[in-house]
């Protein structure tokens, strides 16, 4: 809602909005309410309204044209977006070369990607190895959002080790990974907020180093509000959705959100958070324990939604995949994909 | 700070007339007057003051930097090894949890009815008051009893083994003096006991918990035993309950990382039918699985007592034995262990294992 | 039926008398917009394509293929008359910051390079084509209702002077539903003022320079209700217009305001159904309109270069 005030524009001032508000003016259903906002002054004749409110039509287009030009988004032609995100667009491998396999070479920018699962499916762990990886081998600046407290540093350490025995780097890896810690909604929004005007807009000023954005999870922090008769949670919800999807898109950042899982009524899992958010992500990928393995730290990953790739594709892997401790269990095309890799 | 009035913690009528006349962002508002803010708005008087000292509020540092101020993981791996973790007495345990149970983190603790989960709890609140040269955390405890099931006098015979653990140890000076500081009396007094008879009680207190944990910074641990009991019964909306419990866990995810606690949360198993067979799960239902940073299951094995470690964003999953003796939580004694059972408090670096690299590294 | 077929060319007739129109606005209409008829009558009824000045609701909920043959139809439309394409501008209003261009260009170079097997080939480069194609393809994102409502005040000008241009593509319409419903409070005017102007405005958009114009919405509803995690609630002012196709739950039911409603004129209903014995996804639609009888329905799976017709049996 843009409420028409004095100064908001060159050309309005208090006669302006006293005549615009003297006579009666219908707009629209509501036949008692005054011209107050931007929306209901744009949506009416200016020929017909110069009339009424005895102002000149050349002032009102003028300030038509002017307001408008402020508060629009412009249209791009194809053309120039196609050649933008070609030049732009970045595929961030997630250093597992089996969710790099599902994901089509791993996480694109611009485009949301959601891990869900079930608890202790490993979403946290592949989130540390997604930032390590994009830290330590691209030497890219991660946001990490922890609303859970899931964010342990030891652990990217030990997995920062399996990758590089020289500490320097690993430090400087470890420096990369910027941790944003808040377990409410409102803190979630005024940091996605805050990074969206201050943080992001000076790093793509200075470069564009930042490259991915983490929310670990966005279903704690807004689990709690939906539900009920309230209105408020959706909003919110919806609000998270916007930012998120602002920040990807206009910093081209890879976003990667975990969501738990609920069961729907066939006992299937599927993604939390209910039909409007599943609109959200681009990308989802369900992780499952592997039940009766011998190590219990093996897990499948399956895609579940994706404009690339066929739905349904499962790959397996091991958490220990990452950390120092390479059990024996690892199977030998597993270890073969890793000497393979470049 | 740009921040939309929708995404601000206001109540939603506030916020709907606030948007209603206008007002679009925060930096719209910061600048009124509370009078002039009503009038516009049309919000009574306090509302107003509400609003601006909220907006004031948030754009304090100290606000601010829980939202919008980031840690490199750096920084948190510095914190991490500072805040250290608080041993159960159980090396085998201790071992699998990365070196006790951790601060700053909360722990969810499962298990049948007399597995021992609240021997444990009882184990912490005593150990967390070890003090700081043997390799403790000198803190004190908070803990709030559901169930009734909090029992003085076991808390006294765990109490009197760390004394005499203690007493064994001391070597020098420092650990004397402290000595004399460490008696059974002593710990119980730096025990604070909370009994809660309902989820309402329960709520109530722990959101009394931020001005209580300001007047005692020296509590170092919060146990909630048992987080199902309140939940499991008098409840007709499943979704109210979900939606409560989510909310309580990320209260006390909150308290534990702004007053470095570790949180220690039990509860109890349910049966679960999946393909026509049973088995033990966990209560409160598979979205409350995601609550709590780790998960710790207790649970029989013939006449063995396990621990399983079920999601750790640290650690390895890993199941290990324990007994339950008359001095409290102990490793089990026919299992053949490398390190001695005591290893935990005689040698204080050598629980966290990654203490000395560390010092390599900075 | 009839009657308010009869009713709304009366409308339009009037409407034409009473509108003031400036040159462009005569041209254009003189010309006459590039009919989108015959865009695709895979998914359209027999003579029921959308002719100018049709609005078509696309809705469904997520992964049930809205998108992808909303890409289907704007390679169609882009594409230049000699490789079977429409040659008519698009502009692509993303609400849901969810357009992907890339997917778009794939499709684009599958039914192209089909094209150019066929023979006839043009001396271009593949890759100038695909430039030359989405030359008719404008793209705007938009973050709020407000926005929504601004942004198409302002491309009424590129409507008035483009005649070229002749689909309006809005995904989703939907998506400020809830932010909107929460902003207006207690009163469902306020909660639907927005969407309310902009329906008003498409009206008149498509009434004035007869484009055509496709939105989704997406589905908000649980067809099932056992969910203890999210219990949405539908808009107050949902219309029974659409007693269609497979209404057995409520996941189809409009809930957007009346406004909008009374300005459909085909409706589309998304569902995924069975998985087909070569282990594909078998998408279908069904399509309803106020212009004819019945309901159209079809098939379809999702392949790497586009969605392919499943035919009847």
């Amino acid at each position: 809602m843009v409420i028409l005030r004095e100064g908001i524009c060159p050309g309005i001032n208090e006669e302006f909005i006293k005549a615009l508000q003297s006579e009666d003016i219908k707009t629209g259903v509501d036949n008692d309410h005054q011209i107050a906002t931007f929306e209901d002054f744009v949506s009416c004749n200016p020929e017909e309204l110069a009339q009424k409110c005895s102002l000149s039509y050349k002032a009102l287009v003028a300030v038509r044209r002017v307001l408008l030009a402020q508060y629009t988004a412009f249209p791009v032609s194809g053309a120039d977006l196609y050649e933008e995100l070609l030049s732009a667009t970045a595929i961030l491998s997630t250093g597992n070369p089996s969710l790099d396999k599902l994901l089509d070479s791993g996480l694109y920018t611009g485009e949301i990607t959601e891990l869900t699962g079930s608890p202790g499916s490993g979403k946290t762990q592949v989130c540390f190895s997604v930032a390590v990886n994009i830290s330590h081998q691209l030497k890219q600046t991660v946001f990490y959002i922890d609303t859970k407290s899931g964010m342990c540093a030891n652990r990217l350490l030990q997995m920062l080790q399996t990758k590089t025995p020289n500490m320097e780097e690993q430090m400087e890896a470890l420096q990369k990974i910027k941790v944003f810690r808040v377990f409410d909604v409102f803190s979630l929004l005024a940091c996605l907020q805050h990074l969206r005007s201050n943080d992001l807009q000076k790093a793509s000023i200075g470069g564009g180093s930042v490259k991915a954005l983490m929310v670990d999870s966005v279903s704690a922090v807004l689990s709690s509000m939906l539900g009920g008769k309230q209105n408020e949670g959706m909003s919110l919800l919806m609000q998270v959705a916007g930012e998120l999807k602002m920040i990807a898109k206009d910093f081209n950042i890879a976003v990667l959100v975990t969501n738990h899982v609920t069961r729907d009524g066939n006992g299937h899992l599927k993604a939390g958070l209910g039909q409007s958010w599943s609109h959200v992500p681009r990308t989802r990928v369900l992780l499952q324990r592997v039940e009766d393995a011998e190590t219990s730290s093996l897990r499948t990953a399956t895609l579940t939604k994706s404009s690339r790739q066929a739905c349904h594709l499962v790959e397996e892997f091991d958490l220990c995949h990452w950390s120092e401790e390479k059990r024996t269990s690892i199977s030998g095309k597993r270890k073969l994909e890793e000497r393979s890799k470049p | 700070m740009q921040r939309t009035v929708p995404s601000l913690p206001l109540a939603p009528s506030v916020k709907v007339k606030l948007i209603n006349a206008g007002f679009q962002v925060a930096s719209d508002l910061i600048d009124m007057r509370p009078l002039q803010l009503c009038k516009e708005a049309g919000i009574s008087q306090e509302e107003a003051v509400e609003v601006l000292q909220m907006l004031r509020d948030d754009g304090q540092p100290h606000q601010q930097r829980a939202a919008t101020e980031s840690l490199t993981a750096l920084d948190l791996l510095h914190q991490e090894q500072a805040l250290g973790s608080i041993v159960t007495f159980c090396s085998a345990l201790d071992d699998a949890l990365g070196g006790g149970v951790p601060v700053g983190k909360t722990t969810e603790i499962c298990g049948a009815p007399g597995v021992g989960k609240t021997q444990l709890c009882m184990q912490l609140a005593v150990d967390v008051q070890i003090p700081v040269c043997f390799g403790g955390l000198g803190g004190k405890a908070l803990y709030i009893d559901t169930e009734g099931s909090f029992l003085v006098q076991r808390v006294v015979d765990m109490a009197e083994a760390v004394v005499q653990h203690c007493t064994l140890l001391a070597e020098d000076t420092e650990q004397r003096q402290a000595l004399e500081e460490l008696t059974v009396e002593k710990i119980l007094s730096s025990l604070f006991l909370v009994r809660c008879h309902d989820y309402v009680e329960l709520l109530a207190e722990v959101y009394l918990l931020p001005d209580f944990l300001s007047e005692h910074p020296e509590v170092r641990l919060v146990v909630i035993d048992s987080i199902a009991f309140p939940f499991r019964h008098d409840f007709e909306d499943l979704s109210q309950r979900t939606r409560l419990l989510n909310g309580l866990a990320q209260q006390l995810i909150q308290l534990a990382t702004q007053h470095s606690l570790a949180v220690v949360l039990t509860n109890q198993m349910t049966t679960r039918v999946s393909n026509g067979q049973s088995k033990l799960v966990p209560a409160l239902g598979e979205s409350w699985g995601h609550a709590a940073t780790q998960r710790l299951i207790l649970h029989w094995e013939g006449l063995r007592r396990l621990a399983s470690l079920y999601k750790s964003p640290s650690q390895m999953e890993a199941t290990i034995q324990y007994q339950i003796t008359l001095q409290g939580f102990r490793d089990a004694p026919d299992e053949p262990r490398p390190t001695p059972a005591s290893s935990a408090v005689s040698c204080p670096s050598g629980n966290h294992s990654k203490r000395p690299r560390m010092e390599d590294l900075s | 039926m009839e009657f308010r077929n009869y009713c709304a060319k009366i409308n339009d007739m009037t409407a034409r008398v009473r509108m003031a129109e400036n040159g462009a606005q005569l041209v254009s209409r003189l010309e006459g917009r590039q009919s989108l008829r015959d865009i695709e009558p895979s998914i359209f009824p027999v003579d029921g394509g959308p002719g100018q000045g049709d609005v078509v609701e696309f809705h469904g909920s997520e992964g049930t293929g809205k998108t992808e043959t909303l890409y289907h139809l704007i390679t169609r439309c882009i594409m230049p008359v000699q490789s079977r394409g429409l040659e008519v501008a698009v502009v692509f209003v993303d609400t849901d910051y969810h357009f992907d261009m890339l997917r778009l260009v794939s499709v684009l170079e599958g039914r192209l390079a089909e094209d150019c097997k066929g023979g006839d080939g043009s001396e271009n480069e593949p890759e100038e084509r695909v430039r030359s194609c989405l030359g008719r393809l404008s793209v705007v994102h938009c973050n709020s209702s407000v926005q929504l409502l601004l942004t198409l005040h302002y491309l009424e000008n590129t409507f008035s002077s483009q005649p070229s241009l002749g689909l309006l593509i809005i995904d989703s319409i939907s998506s400020f539903y809830w932010v909107d419903r929460f902003n207006g409070g207690e009163s469902t005017v306020c909660q639907e003022a927005n969407l309310r102007k902009c329906a008003e405005l498409l009206d008149r958009l498509r009434r004035n320079y007869g484009i055509v114009i496709f939105a989704t919405t997406h589905a908000i509803m649980r067809n099932y209700g056992s969910d203890p995690g999210v219990s949405e609630v539908p808009g107050p002012s949902s219309s029974r217009r659409w007693r269609s196709a497979d209404s057995v739950t409520d996941f189809d039911k409009p809930y957007l305001c009346r406004a909008w409603q009374r300005i459909v004129t085909h409706r589309m209903l998304f569902t995924k159904s069975h998985v087909s014995k070569d282990n594909k996804q078998v998408f279908s639609t069904a399509c309803t309109s106020i212009m004819t009888k019945g309901v159209k329905r079809c098939s379809f799976h999702v392949m790497e270069d586009g969605i392919k017709f499943v035919c009847d049996k």
